[in-house]
């Protein structure tokens, strides 16, 4: 052993000296390869220069053992702060022993340099021995390399026991490296996209680039059982990609040592705007901002994301039984267009892409399944989009496709997928602007386009809720009558923001307009877009003031107007909190917004008799009158006296429609319109008041086999009542026969004037219907309320649903002398919601009255059925 | 050194946020909390299901000041967050030995 004073003083010095150059270098270069090449040839030299004073005289000595470069140190790769990986390598003759302190002495002379030494010392048998709880020092023996000592030792340790460790374990090394990769992935939310992402171990950084090249090789290697041609191991279709990545990301993680001074990997604010100012990895491109060197950066790590998630889902396949038998299971929902081979989509006719409509499918199929596209599919679209950019999809053959996509309970992953092929923003330009944007703010934690997928992804997965909250509000989802428009307002709510000016949302409505344009949709699925994009930060602001107040409540529920309209903005507001970041939605919030959900909702239901006065300068009663200026009078008349809830329901084209309907009152006294709306039939219904008739056509309806789910009765100041029924078709009577259209009606018209016995007619159907037996037991609740209107009792009923229920309960409400001013009947499920405004001779219901109602319609709705 | 501990209204921390900066308080920690003292939970009906909040929810600051601060914090957040109603909120003072800035080591007053 050479104990010779070691020159510490001058190799200090000659570091010092050679790192402020190779700084010096980059400021002005800004080549982040040639900075790593540097340091690796410096930081080796000095290596060699110890060996040979402490280990052995001789560069190739001692006989038997070897000093290795292995990990980032190997692969040529030190980064100006980056830890110096070594093995001291022995052959197993006795060399531990008798270098023990000459290893210790030559880490103490590197640490004296101040250069962070990960030492580890092996002999070669242990080097070949696969150890499953040090998974990362076998990895590193694949990025081996030759410092000094015995070179034949190396040899052996390269040539020999690496591949065949490689051959032996490939299984185990890939798993492991797959579990590693994940559940580091799984730290960063699994997205590339963070506000201030680490270059290193963030999704689609260096790491998942070496992980790339290490799949690919332990599978090469397993094949070859010997080193294979590293330039030909990744996938050729992403190499210029991966290349264009790696150098990018290593300038960038280079100039981020250099800035902090220290092993720190993340892309701050600060360092986001210095990278900009100083064009770090992008001398070639023009960069007005730190959002646009973002995007840069956003776009190579999602290249390089998008490699090693492919190589982590296709290379387990190969090994794993269990994965095959998953993969085969997977495989069975291949389709006549698309196959799913080891989980990836492939196009049966992959020039059938060309056709937009089968690209829209694709996208469906894969938000449908939770499949990733083939890099062959996801080629093959990259090649048909411009095409498809001169013509793109429009109208409401594109709004199909993009709400039954949004539906499916991998929607975020197909949207993911969409955006970073371009073709999102190609389908819905309006997106465009917030494509991979940073905007600074202390919540964030992600770019506004992943905020918004994620954002679907938190409802989707309301599907599989854990807590009691995301149950709550799990039901409220399964509720939606059009769960799609809330998707689309996620995806849009934040689309503003790309826009200059403070206030993101009027800019945000403004791409809602142009994006309802695009996808033309109703008036009515357009308002509701309108109002969830308008108004999504409404329950956020309610919920900062006191949630029990009843001011606050009031306010808040004022501005939304509807029962249906909360469910979606409480669900908007739930989900956009919770993509916010991990740790956003906690249980406090999730518990103040619960409670402002159900007391807005009871407001709702306790305040809908507020009544419209035409002579009030209203802004919806003067864009009535705008629109249909001739019939001003007409429609004057109809609506004094309507419930405010009334005209909340009703679009404007509705209104018109049912004032023209109550000015045809004189020539005949009952006017129906029936119409088919989505997954219901709506039977509108204006006549004027009399007994028992809601309670008829609810008992016609169900005689002719119709499932009420919903029916609301409003009257207005004449007496003239709006009922309106919607229902399925429980037998497809009206799908089936187009002319049982006209006789349904008909059929309730005799009912209401007297011609025809409905509890007959019901009693005919009830009887030849076998009873269903029920899931969820149901204990019917009956209350009273007289607080909540100056005018009327409201009677609210929880009953099991059933067969007839609603004529049941409002022939009783009839018999008891009570007349229906408003009724909002709602279905959930197995439960029926009813909510009644009664009055008796024009007033309140008194105290004995609401007795002997309550006790009647106990006993009819918990009556067995006859 | 003294430690303010504020339990407030959720609706009046912005008002107090308000008042404590126009007195030059920009630093403070803000914690989601809930609880009651003479203030009764309340109670909501949701499809036949009863809805009992016995803690009410709160917001909690705590800021540490040098001592010839304390009287004047104290009277901007009693301003800001007063309604003269149960649940107002409380605050409590209590002695701090040492603060240190972790980025430089910094200690005593000028760490806070």
């Amino acid at each position: 052993m050479n104990t010779l004073p070691i020159a510490s003083a001058e190799l200090r010095d000659l570091y010092a000296k050679e790192s402020a150059r190779i700084q010096q270098e980059f400021s002005v270069r800004g080549e982040g390869s040639v900075a790593l090449a540097q340091r690796t040839a410096v930081v080796e030299s000095i290596l060699v220069r110890l060996w040979s004073e402490i280990i052995s005289a001789n560069p190739t000595g001692p006989e038997g053992f070897a000093l290795v470069a292995t990990g980032g140190f190997g692969r040529g790769w030190l980064f100006p702060h980056s830890d110096i990986d070594l093995l001291f390598l022995h052959a197993g003759g006795g060399t531990e022993d008798a270098f023990k302190d000459s290893i210790r002495r030559f880490s103490q002379e590197v640490w004296d340099l101040r250069l962070k030494l990960s030492p580890a010392t092996r002999t070669l048998a242990e080097c070949e021995r696969f150890d499953p709880n040090n998974v990362e020092f076998a990895i590193s023996l694949l990025d081996c390399r030759y410092l000094a000592g015995d070179r034949d030792l190396f040899s052996r340790l390269h040539e020999k026991a690496v591949p065949r460790l490689v051959a032996r374990e490939c299984q185990n090394l890939i798993q492991n490296l797959g579990e590693i990769t994940r559940s580091r992935q799984h730290k960063f939310g699994n997205t590339v996209f963070h506000l201030e992402p680490n270059v290193k171990d963030g999704p689609g950084g260096l790491r998942d680039y070496n992980v790339t090249y290490w799949l690919a090789l332990i599978s090469a290697m397993e094949k070859l059982s010997s080193w294979p041609d590293p330039r030909a191991l990744l996938p050729v279709s992403s190499r210029r990609a991966l290349d264009a990545a790696l150098d990018f990301q290593m300038s960038t993680r280079c100039f981020l040592h250099f800035l902090h001074g220290r092993h720190d990997n993340t892309l701050t604010w600060e360092a986001q705007d210095e990278a900009a100012v100083r064009k770090i990895g992008v001398a070639d491109i023009e960069i007005a901002t730190a959002a646009d060197w973002m995007r840069v950066y956003f776009g190579h790590a999602r290249a390089v994301h998008r490699v090693s998630a492919q190589l982590l889902e296709e290379i387990p396949a190969a090994w794993s039984s269990v994965y095959r038998q998953f993969q085969s299971w997977r495989s069975r929902v291949s389709t006549a267009d698309f196959s799913v081979v080891d989980g990836l989509i492939f196009v049966q006719k992959p020039d059938s892409l060309q056709d937009p409509e089968m690209l829209l499918r694709l996208f469906h199929f894969m938000a449908q399944q939770g499949l990733k596209l083939s890099t062959t599919t996801e080629y093959k679209i990259e090649q048909v989009l411009p095409a498809l950019a001169s013509t793109p999809p429009r109208g409401a053959e594109l709004w199909l496709y993009l709400q039954e996509t949004l539906s499916q309970p991998h929607a975020a992953d197909a949207l993911r997928a969409m955006n970073a092929l371009r073709l999102l923003p190609l389908l819905l330009p309006e997106l465009k602007g917030i494509e991979a944007l940073v905007v600074r703010d202390f919540y964030h934690r992600y770019t506004v386009d992943e905020h918004s997928f994620l954002a679907i992804e938190n409802l989707h997965r309301l599907r599989d809720s854990k807590t009691e909250w995301d149950r709550r509000f799990a039901e409220l989802l399964g509720e939606l009558e059009q769960p799609e428009l809330l998707y689309l307002a996620l995806l849009l709510h934040d689309s503003g923001k790309a826009a200059p000016g403070d206030n993101h949302v009027e800019a945000s409505l403004q791409f809602t307009e142009s994006c309802a344009d695009r996808l033309d949709l109703d008036p009515a699925d357009r308002d509701s877009l309108r109002f969830l994009v308008g108004g999504h930060l409404e329950m956020s602001a309610a919920m900062r003031r006191d949630v029990f107040d009843p001011a606050n409540v009031k306010t808040f529920a004022d501005k939304v107007g509807l029962p249906e309209r909360l469910k979606m903005l409480c669900l908007l507001t739930y989900a956009d909190i919770k993509a916010v970041n991990p740790e956003a939605m906690t249980a406090w919030k999730a518990d103040n917004l619960w409670q402002l959900y159900i007391a807005a909702a009871n407001y709702l239901n306790r305040s809908a008799d507020e009544r419209v006065h035409t002579d009030n300068n209203d802004s919806t009663l003067a864009h009535l009158r705008s629109l249909a200026p001739v019939a001003g009078k007409k429609i004057n008349n109809f609506l004094e006296g309507l419930p405010q809830r009334y005209l909340r329901m009703h679009g404007v084209s509705d209104v018109l429609a049912h004032a023209e309907m109550a000015a045809q009152l004189s020539k005949d006294s009952v006017q129906l319109s029936l119409k088919q709306v989505r997954h219901w039939y709506e039977l509108t219904l204006i006549t004027t008041d009399r007994p028992f008739l809601f309670a008829s056509v609810s008992g016609a309806l169900a005689a002719w086999g119709m499932n009420i789910v919903k029916a609301n009765a409003f009257s207005n100041g004449e007496g003239v009542v709006v009922d309106t029924f919607f229902f399925t078709d429980r037998f497809r009577t009206l799908e089936l026969n187009i002319p049982e259209w006209e006789r349904l009606k008909q059929s309730i018209a005799a009912v209401i004037a007297g011609k025809v016995d409905v509890a007959r007619m019901l009693q005919d159907r009830l009887r030849s219907e076998k009873t269903t037996s029920t899931k969820v037991k149901i204990a019917t609740q009956v209350e009273f309320d007289d607080a909540c209107s100056p005018h009327s009792t409201l009677l609210q009923i929880l009953t099991q649903d059933r067969p007839g229920l609603l004529y049941k309960m409002c022939s009783q409400i009839s018999k008891q002398g009570c007349n229906i001013e408003i009724a909002l009947i709602e279905t959930e499920g197995q439960m029926a919601i009813d909510v009644l405004y009664l009055t008796a001779n024009g007033a309140k219901l008194d105290t004995d009255r609401q007795d002997d109602l309550g006790r009647a319609l106990r006993e009819t709705l918990e009556s067995k059925p006859s | 050194m003294t430690k303010v501990e504020a339990i407030i209204q959720v609706a009046k921390l912005e008002v107090v946020k308000g008042a404590l900066h126009e007195i030059g308080v920009e630093g403070m920690t803000v914690f989601e909390a809930r609880g009651h003292g003479q203030q009764k939970g309340h109670t909501e009906f949701y499809r036949g299901r009863e809805y009992t909040v016995d803690l009410i929810p709160k917001v909690k600051l705590e800021i540490v000041l040098a001592d010839d601060m304390v009287e004047k914090v104290v009277q901007a957040i009693v301003k800001a967050a007063q309604t003269g109603k149960i649940g107002d909120g409380k605050i409590f003072l209590s002695r701090i030995d040492d603060a240190i800035r972790i980025r430089n080591e910094e200690r005593g007053g000028g760490a806070i």
